[in-house]
């Protein structure tokens, strides 16, 4: 299986949609992870509004942190006020630590009508996720779906 | 008569008991459970040849895939629990091991350094050792905002030591001290097996954690 986004040309356009998402999202950072195409594992692939590079370094299993949870389930997650009210351990969630974020939004992206991504949007301060943010994700969520499935 | 188990003796037993606990859950999941998942999934790659239905091989070959992910997902969980390489290889190979799920995990880089040769040292040693720094890496991932850190062992005759340094926010001691028991476990972890751990850190500059165990 092959990720259009993951092409040389394609990096640069789901680059500008993260920049995007950012800009009219106006949080502090988004993200968006895929599952590798040779194995169950989840990366962080783009980034906007990075404070650092660890996303590119972290890698979670399928099911595991918010991007795994995310693609096993299918459904959206939103974790507020972090690391209070999370269900498990702060060190489960290792993009929220890596950016610093105290509020999350991530919903699936689906590519051939499996989920196989994920779209998040992070704010590092008290402001959580409205639910006019969160189904503006879900639009921005399936603009990216369709640049990914080409 | 003395009727009052020494506080330190509790300590002691409560965390000895921890840990047996966590090795023998680890070691049925690897051992039990695994191994079990393991046969059932030769015999559905056994059922799958033998079956003739395309709809029905198709079904029985995603089981058997299902099966084959919890199979390794059982032995990862087993392994972060308590890592084999800990048992059997020592504390340099069971720390390198970490360090590579370490930084996949939260993207932070770490530098490892070893000076001297590894002696053996006895397990409840190697445990204690293993989880004060696994416990010092997990408060960097937290607390420390930084993208990289570094751990180095110095085996020298008589003693071991481990410095975990990172440049990152650092915090202050004393207040941490009183707030989290995270700190003081690691203190305390360290003591029951006659060793020291000495923890420093600068707002701003960083924090530096030095473990260091005598060696008989």
């Amino acid at each position: 299986m092959e990720y259009k986004g993951c092409s040389p040309g394609g990096s640069v356009r789901i680059d500008q949609a993260c920049e995007k998402v950012l800009a009219e999202l106006e949080c502090d950072f988004v993200g968006l992870a895929l599952q590798n195409t040779d194995g169950p594992d989840v990366k962080w692939h783009y980034a906007a509004g990075n404070s650092n590079e660890k996303y590119k370094r972290i890698t979670v299993r399928y099911g595991k942190g918010i991007a795994g949870k995310v693609i096993s389930t299918g459904r959206p997650m939103y974790v507020d006020n972090f690391p209070d009210n999370i269900a498990g351990k702060a060190l489960e969630y290792p993009i929220m630590l890596a950016e610093g974020l105290k509020h999350a939004y991530a919903v699936p992206i689906h590519f051939k009508g499996i989920p196989k991504g994920v779209l998040l949007i992070g704010n590092r301060s008290g402001q959580p996720v409205s639910e006019s943010r969160q189904s503006a994700a879900k639009e921005a969520a399936r603009t990216l779906e369709k640049k990914l499935n080409g | 008569m003395e009727t009052q188990p020494a506080k330190k003796n509790i300590s002691s037993y409560i965390i000895q008991s921890q840990e047996d606990e966590i090795k023998r859950i680890a070691l049925e999941l690897h051992e039990g459970v695994g191994q079990t998942l393991y046969s059932l999934f030769t015999g559905m790659q056994f059922i799958q040849t033998a079956v003739d239905q395309p709809e029905m091989k198709d079904y029985i070959r995603d089981m058997a895939q299902m099966m084959e992910k919890t199979i390794q997902e059982i032995r990862l969980l087993a392994v972060e629990l308590h890592p084999p390489a800990l048992g059997t290889l020592g504390l340099l190979p069971a720390l390198k091991s970490y360090l590579k799920l370490y930084t996949s995990t939260y993207g932070i880089i770490v530098d490892l350094e070893n000076e001297g040769k590894e002696v053996q040292i006895r397990e409840r040693e190697r445990i204690t050792l293993f989880r004060v720094c696994q416990e010092a890496l997990a408060n960097i991932a937290r607390y420390a905002d930084t993208m990289s850190a570094g751990i180095s062992l110095r085996w020298e005759p008589g003693q071991l030591s481990i410095m975990i340094k990172d440049k990152g926010k650092g915090f202050d001691v004393d207040a941490a001290m009183k707030s989290s028991a995270g700190i003081a476990a690691m203190m305390e972890r360290m003591l029951l097996i006659n060793g020291k751990c000495v923890i420093s850190s600068k707002i701003g500059e960083g924090t530096s954690i030095d473990i260091t165990l005598p060696l008989y």
